[in-house]
């Protein structure tokens, strides 16, 4: 593990924000932690982080860099009035790290940044902030990243493109990648492990698949021809567009598409709808 | 410790608010020049009209060396507090812009950053008084010229214009200890209370405060010696014949270390507090 949080706790005025969460991140991971707003998500990567001292518990980073993790709590939080390479420059001077010209524009290119824009990055998209965000924190070479709703205010092809990078991160470089979302569809496409945290506690933590296993229960399906007659009828399918809503285990859709097709459909996409619920009630671990 | 002084005055010299400071400083004084351009010699003349006729004063008695003096009396007031309002905006603008938090998921120490951010407002708080300084000789010598000066300090005392000259210039000098103390403890309101709106009302509180208690004739008391406000008026005694020296370098000394106190106490302070 590159960073581990054991136990940690953190309460806020008596009111316990975070209570005994034990969370880990090994390298080439992308771990993910999913909770509503105000579960103590962002108080959690802020304890990770150094921020926040915890009350109780320890964070334990084993690595020998400079920078063992870095990472971005609830924004991107830049100098508005500094261009990229500005803020590349100041971000790299505090860490005793000259960066010359060379080695930001290396650093624009890696996150997807233009090299030639000289305005002020209060001008700057969502996505671009959050890029600039990212490269800010791979200045050093971490070894782990600690994202907290980096698909936050982007649109899907900015959501598209941060994911891709991430991905990039993990699978290349070895990086332990933290995430932190409340949108659960979008941890459970490139999550390896899941820990679901609600008031502070962590209620379930398994591999992404296993989750999504178990606490789907319906399917969006998009396609032509979706002829539920006969033996689909049983799950309930509810038609909206060019697709329809059904509610079936993971074991079962395999047999569901199979009978669509059967039955002369053609399927475009299939989209598992997790059962929020469910995946938030309190459970023994 | 050199690098996070360097983005400091970095991120100064990029800020607009610096450039507004400083135009704030020039419009202040066009202010009293203008003021003093169209009303200063009626009243002038008013004040010596009994004097003028027992007394020779070489040259007008509105003269460049006054409205420098005048520009001076800023120091009482409207200068610390735009010096307050400025300098706390370095810290509680990273607060609110969460910039903090960028900067400390970084290897950074907290002690040596809120170190640094001290070192860079006293070093803005001197180039703003040399500022203010050089300006206030600059206009008031072209637009009124120079001649001999004349400060109220208990009675009327009166300078000739070389003897004038370099006691302004000493005075701008200990000003500087006295805007350095309230540039140190206006940053470390900004630490205690993040908020950009709070820290400008107790800052502003916190002047009015120490204008009050200005007023307040502690006597030979030890109050007397040793209130902070008491000590930052030292520059003021290079406006009576004898410079007592020893007094003012006493005084500037004592509170150079109120400032290294209040500052090591900032420092404490941001070590141990979570950047929310």
């Amino acid at each position: 593990m590159i960073v581990s949080g054991e136990g940690l706790t953190k309460s806020y005025g008596g009111n316990i924000v975070v209570n005994h969460v034990t969370i880990r991140c090994g390298p080439g991971t992308i771990t993910g932690l999913l909770g509503t707003n105000g579960a103590g998500k962002s108080t959690l990567f802020k304890m990770l982080l150094g921020l926040v001292k915890p009350d109780q518990g320890r964070v334990i980073i084993e690595s020998t860099r400079k920078k063992p993790l870095s990472g971005i709590i609830e924004k991107p939080c830049l100098y508005g009035y500094l261009n990229a390479a500005e803020n590349l420059k100041i971000f790299a001077s505090i860490q005793k790290t000259p960066y010359s010209r060379e080695n930001i524009n290396h650093l624009l290119k890696k996150v997807g940044l233009p090299t030639d824009r000289k305005d002020p990055v209060k001008n700057f998209s969502m996505g671009m902030k959050q890029r600039l965000g990212i490269a800010i924190a791979l200045i050093n070479d971490p070894e782990a990243l600690v994202l907290d709703e980096p698909f936050s205010g982007l649109d899907p092809i900015g959501v598209n493109s941060l994911r891709t990078l991430i991905l990039q991160m993990a699978r290349e470089e070895k990086m332990a990648v933290l995430i932190a979302s409340h949108n659960v569809e979008e941890l459970s496409k490139f999550c390896d492990f899941l820990y679901v945290i609600k008031d502070g506690e962590i209620v379930r933590s398994d591999t992404a698949k296993t989750l999504i296993t178990q606490y789907t229960d319906q399917y969006l399906l998009v396609g032509e021809n979706l002829n539920f007659s006969g033996p689909l009828e049983r799950f309930n399918p509810v038609l909206i567009g060019n697709g329809a809503e059904i509610r079936c285990n993971p074991n079962e859709i395999t047999k569901v598409l199979n009978q669509l097709v059967a039955n002369g459909g053609t399927i475009i996409s299939c989209v598992p709808k997790i059962n929020m619920n469910r995946l938030f009630q309190y459970s023994q671990l | 410790m050199r690098a996070l002084i360097w983005a400091e005055l970095y991120k100064l010299y990029r800020q607009p608010r610096t450039y507004y400071a400083l135009g704030a400083i020039v419009l202040m004084e066009v202010v009293i020049l203008f003021s003093a351009y169209y009303q200063g010699s009626a009243l002038i003349d008013v004040l010596m009209s009994t004097l003028k006729q027992s007394f020779y004063f070489k040259g007008d008695l509105l003269n460049g060396n006054l409205l420098v003096y005048v520009i001076l009396n800023t120091i009482w007031f409207h200068l610390p507090l735009l010096l307050m309002i400025i300098v706390s905006g370095l810290l509680t603008s990273e607060y609110k812009d969460g910039t903090l938090r960028s900067i400390f998921v970084q290897p950074v120490s907290k002690s040596k950053f809120v170190l640094s951010k001290y070192f860079v407002a006293m070093l803005f708080t001197m180039v703003a008084i040399f500022f203010l300084m050089l300006t206030a000789f600059g206009l008031s010598y072209t637009i009124f010229g120079r001649g001999d000066l004349i400060v109220y300090l208990d009675t009327l005392n009166f300078f000739e214009n070389n003897d004038a000259m370099w006691r302004l210039f000493w005075a701008y000098l200990s000003g500087t200890v006295t805007m350095m103390f309230y540039s140190v403890m206006s940053l470390t309101i900004a630490i205690f209370f993040r908020d950009t709106t709070i820290t400008w009302i107790l800052a502003t509180f916190f002047l009015i405060l120490s204008n009050l208690m200005l007023r307040v004739d502690f006597g030979t008391s030890l109050w007397g010696k040793l209130l902070y406000v008491k000590l930052g008026e030292s520059w003021q005694h290079f406006f009576y014949y004898d410079i007592n020296w020893q007094e003012i370098v006493l005084n500037n000394t004592i509170l150079l270390g109120y400032t290294a106190i209040v500052m090591g106490f900032g420092i404490l302070v941001f070590k141990h507090r979570d950047i929310a």
